[in-house]
């Protein structure tokens, strides 16, 4: 019986007019967004490997242990995502490369290489061009996954029981839930044939294109992004009828659909986000921490200088100036250089790691609140499936921390396996003189498996799942006690 | 009787279910945005006044003119609540530097990204465009879009306005009692208006209910004082409202009068919604662009400002070969040793003589040559910065300006895209009011050389050589951007509104046409 119902429910709505307006509108937009990505990402993927590829070269030409170490591993790129078309977050916004800290020279010495603060890229936002969203796959399921349903489901049980044929429905042997589950799959499945319909017209434009091969994990990654947006479709064809069957009715049934709708996905997202970080800790602005950051280090040079002193006045003071006395003096201060520079290398960096971890905490929580709508949910969960915006930026920092500290080991294990060095990493007399082979320089990866953006996107996806069947039953039990 | 009708329209939607939800709803969003922004325009306002301070100290601790460093900043609009615009976005803070014009932005960046030179951790470029907007201490919120007051309207009102047109004719006349209406002596026309006269009341009540609102809620925030003038553009925003929401009403009374069923009448009304409010004004600035890359031109240019820079290379080498100086400009250490003429002290790079010494001797001769130099330099420099000022505005007008003004075009083909440039024409955050603060900072800078040449700073021994201590820098003229006033900030709006307007009347002549001429 339910098949039956599904059937004719598809039957009536594959041939209205909502359907026909939601088609065009849906392909209009997908196609809109291949032929955009073709024509901006081939140059964003050639300019990537253009500039890995002189950063690489540039990396090779150093030969000795000690300039290596001082001048770092180079820039370190974020890799364009091959599935850039599938959300935008904010990435224009976001660094795209590691920057190092500040250097200095004091007595003849310079500092070594640190990681530095990637600041945000603020000449993206400051840009005459008027505000937009992109046209992506974010927005157009967020938006319109949402909206269509809405329209097909919103005079499901409120229209019937107006013109009367919901009695006459059930005048027959057919349960409510068998009604209802008919009229739920109707509205999904018509809704899944135009987004299925459009996702193929984005992925065959898409992958005429040489320049964007997606691998299999990336197929993998598409057939999971289209079962999130179903789910969602899902949940607002529930919501659909929860307010249909609680209305008497349909177009006080629209009115309150699309009000919901328009807070739900227009406002929340956005909204929340900025007003849930009022209340909370509060982070330094770039200021204050570069001020903060700045006395530290001033701190410790003064440090130094003292040190210099207390040295200068000993080296006066030793008459005895055999070569070997000497040898030892000499040591003596490479090691509070070495100390020195190590101190600055370490403070700098854990300054900025706490710093990006009270702002990305603000950015996590906000994110965690504005989960109630599940637009949002569904925005970071594709975010996450495609590897672009915030939690991306956070795995791609998290690779540059890795790297640089293979990095390191690296000139710490060359350095150990030269018996003339005298293994005072950071000086550069102290360092081993010997040159190094350009291939055994580790090379930065900056690559996304499968598994991690899975694990990223989990608990969008477990959130979505919940909400999908939260609904469901919230039309089953409106439904159920709902009068005809 | 057309009282009655529309006296009778009023209580149908004022007693409506969606009526009062729709009123809720936008009174819900109303609140919590207008907090939310408040909270933000605090932020910025802090943001501006510790930049400013940071400005004022860096001046103070600045020992001789050639090493200013100036930074003009555009104070935060209170009127950005309403309709944000270019306002929370576009750079506020500009440098203003002898060897550069200020200018909107600067495409040269884009094609060679290496022109520009280090000039103590800030870089100095051929134009010297805005950079960082005042704005959250946090800068990753800015992932979260932020909402000004006038987008609530542009969405929800205007959704308020279709639905309360798409039955308006279609579901009298499914019912029945357009057919009796019509029975009595009153014309078509006044059946008409008499519906849009109640619909407009209804959609005005929640707008005004909402400013009202915002108003106290802004009375409550000690940074937010509107002026008489402010006022007067938040009513210039009142009525362009007023006119936005009556079209989406006109483009819902025409479908309904069209289609006359009102289920296809609803289905094409909501969609036209969508695609109008949501969809086209995001597509057509994704998707077209008609000025392109413009690389070329940037290219071309980039070649005529390197041939500006070679003839003052130029100029300034025979200025040398007639001079005891020899040696590396700026400080000569081939003639004017480090160990017998400078005590001390450094110099930035490029061509522009930046230096801050300290002299052995105030009184060598070699002093006033130096001095000569200095003069002479900064002031080549300051008309070749001139002239390449002239190469990089043309430039900008024809790449980045041309291209925002052809968003703006292509976007203006959406009502709502009309109404949201016509209230940041109001409120002051549209392109022309940045164009305006552009040409405030240029005025300033010209004002500031003027300054300098007055006091002959130039070729004075302050210009380089710390000797004779601080500089008072309260020669320096203030700079205080004001706002457009009210009267240019109308004119500015007055085109779209006029569009809005004139949509208006073509959709109520075409509503009035085919309702006269159908069948009921």
């Amino acid at each position: 019986m339910t098949w039956h119902i599904v059937t004719r429910e598809l039957y009536d709505h594959l041939t209205s007019l909502r359907f026909a307006l939601a088609t065009i509108i849906l392909v209009a937009l997908m196609v809109t967004n291949a032929v955009v990505h073709l024509q901006t990402h081939p140059e964003q993927v050639r300019k990537y490997s253009e500039k890995v590829i002189a950063s690489q070269n540039e990396l090779k030409s150093r030969t000795q242990l000690y300039t290596l170490l001082r001048n770092g591993p180079g820039k370190l790129y974020k890799r364009p995502a091959s599935l850039a078309f599938i959300a935008d977050g904010g990435d224009a916004l976001l660094p795209s490369e590691s920057v190092s800290g500040h250097a200095w020279t004091l007595y003849g010495t310079t500092s070594i290489w640190s990681l530095g603060y990637p600041r945000l890229n603020m000449d993206a936002i400051s840009t005459l061009r008027p505000n937009a969203a992109a046209i992506d796959w974010v927005f157009i399921i967020t938006h319109l996954l949402s909206f269509i349903p809405l329209l097909f489901t919103f005079d499901a049980i409120s229209g019937e029981r107006e013109r009367g044929t919901l009695r006459l429905c059930f005048a027959n042997s057919i349960s409510r839930s068998a009604l209802l589950i008919g009229k739920f799959l109707g509205s999904l499945i018509t809704v899944l044939i135009t987004f299925y319909f459009a996702v193929l017209f984005n992925l065959t434009l898409i992958s005429t294109e040489s320049w964007t091969q997606l691998g299999a994990a990336d197929w993998g990654r598409l057939g999971l992004i289209v079962l999130i947006a179903s789910c969602y479709t899902g949940i607002f064809t529930a919501v659909g009828l929860i307010v249909s069957a609680m209305t008497r009715e349909s177009r006080l049934s629209l009115v309150m659909l699309l009000l919901i709708w328009v807070t739900l996905v227009v406002f929340i997202p956005s909204t929340l986000g900025t007003l849930s970080s009022k209340w909370m800790p509060p982070v330094q602005s770039h200021y204050q921490f570069k001020t903060a950051k700045d006395a530290v280090i001033d701190q410790l040079k003064s440090n130094i200088r003292n040190q210099q002193e207390t040295l200068k006045a000993r080296q006066l003071k030793s008459v005895d100036t055999s070569p070997e006395n000497a040898e030892k003096v000499d040591i003596s201060e490479l090691e509070i250089w070495q100390d020195f520079v190590k101190k600055d290398v370490e403070i700098q960096e854990r300054l900025n790691r706490q710093h990006l971890a009270a702002q990305s905490a603000q950015v996590i929580r906000a994110r965690q609140i504005t989960r109630c709508s599940p637009a949002a949910v569904v925005q970071y969960a594709l975010e996450s499936m495609a590897g672009r915006g915030f939690n991306r930026h956070l795995q791609f920092l998290e690779h540059v921390n890795l790297h640089v500290r293979r990095f390191r080991d690296f000139i710490v294990e060359m350095d150990r396996g030269d018996p003339e060095s005298l293994h005072i990493i950071g000086v550069s007399d102290g360092m081993s003189k010997k040159p190094i082979s350009p291939e055994a320089i580790p090379i930065f990866e900056d690559k996304l498996t499968f598994q991690d953006t899975l694990n990223s996107a989990m608990m969008d996806m477990i959130l979505l799942i919940l909400l999908l069947s939260v609904s469901l039953s919230g039309a089953f039990l409106v439904f159920l006690r709902a009068d005809i | 009787m057309f009282w009655t009708l529309i006296r009778q329209e009023l209580l149908i939607h004022l007693m409506s279910a969606r009526f009062f939800a729709a009123v809720i709803i936008t009174l819900v969003l109303i609140v919590a945005n207008t907090y939310v922004l408040i909270g933000a325009h605090e932020e910025r306002l802090s943001d501006y006044s510790q930049r400013e301070a940071e400005n004022r100290e860096n001046i103070n601790r600045t020992l001789t003119y050639s090493y200013l460093k100036l930074k003009v900043q555009r104070s935060p609009n209170p009127l950005s609540l309403f309709s944000a615009g270019l306002e929370t976005h576009f750079g506020s803070e500009i440098d203003i530097l002898f060897d550069s014009i200020p200018s909107l932005s600067n495409p040269l960046a884009e094609v060679k990204p290496d022109e520009e030179y280090h000039w103590l951790f800030a870089k100095v470029y051929t134009l010297s465009s805005p950079r960082a907007p005042l704005g959250l201490k946090n800068p990753y919120l800015r992932l979260f879009s932020q909402i000004d007051l006038v987008f609530i309207f542009q969405v929800v009102l205007s959704l308020l306005a279709l639905l309360f047109a798409y039955d308006a004719i279609a579901g009298d006349s499914e019912i029945g009692t357009l057919r009796l209406v019509l029975s009595h002596p009153v014309g078509r026309g006044n059946i008409l208006l008499a519906k849009y006269f109640a619909a407009m009341i209804c959609l005005l009540l929640p707008a005004l209910m909402s400013l009202l609102l915002t108003l106290i809620q802004c009375s409550f925030a000690p940074s937010l004082q509107f002026s008489t003038s402010d006022y007067l553009r938040i009513g210039g925003i009142v009525l362009t409202t007023i006119v936005y929401l009556s079209v989406f009403y006109l483009i819902g009374l025409l479908i309904s009068t069209i289609t006359r069923l009102t289920a296809t009448s609803l289905m094409l009304c909501i969609f036209l919604w969508v695609i109008l409010v949501l969809v086209y004004p995001n597509w057509s600035r994704f998707t077209l662009n008609p000025v392109g890359e413009m690389r070329a031109e940037k290219i071309s240019a980039n070649t005529q400002i390197a041939q500006i820079r070679e003839e003052a290379n130029r100029q300034r080498d025979s200025f040398l070969a007639s001079t005891p100086l020899k040696g590396e400009p700026p400080l000569f250490t081939e003639t004017l040793t480090l160990d017998k003429f400078y005590q001390s002290g450094g110099f930035r790079q490029g061509n522009f003589p930046r230096v801050q010494v300290e002299l052995k001797n105030t009184v060598d001769p070699l002093v006033l040559d130096l001095r000569r130099y200095y003069d002479f330099a900064a002031t080549l420099q300051i008309q070749t910065a001139e002239k390449i000022g002239i190469v990089g505005q043309h430039l900008v007008a024809q790449t980045s300006f041309r291209q925002s003004r052809w968003d703006e075009r292509l976007m203006k083909l959406s009502p709502t895209s009309l109404y949201m440039f016509a209230t940041s024409a109001w409120a002051g955050t549209d392109l022309d009011s940045m164009i305006d603060y552009i040409r405030a900072a240029q005025t300033y800078r010209t004002a500031l050389i003027n300054a300098f040449h007055e006091r002959n700073a130039f070729a004075s021994l302050q210009w380089f050589a710390t000797n004779q201590g601080t500089i008072d820098w309260s020669i320096l003229p203030r700079f205080h951007f004001q706002r457009a006033d009210v009267s240019l900030s109308a004119q500015r709006a007055l085109t779209d509104m006029f569009l809005l307007l004139g949509t208006n009347i073509v959709l109520f002549m075409a509503t009035f046409m085919i309702f006269i001429k159908v069948e009921i």
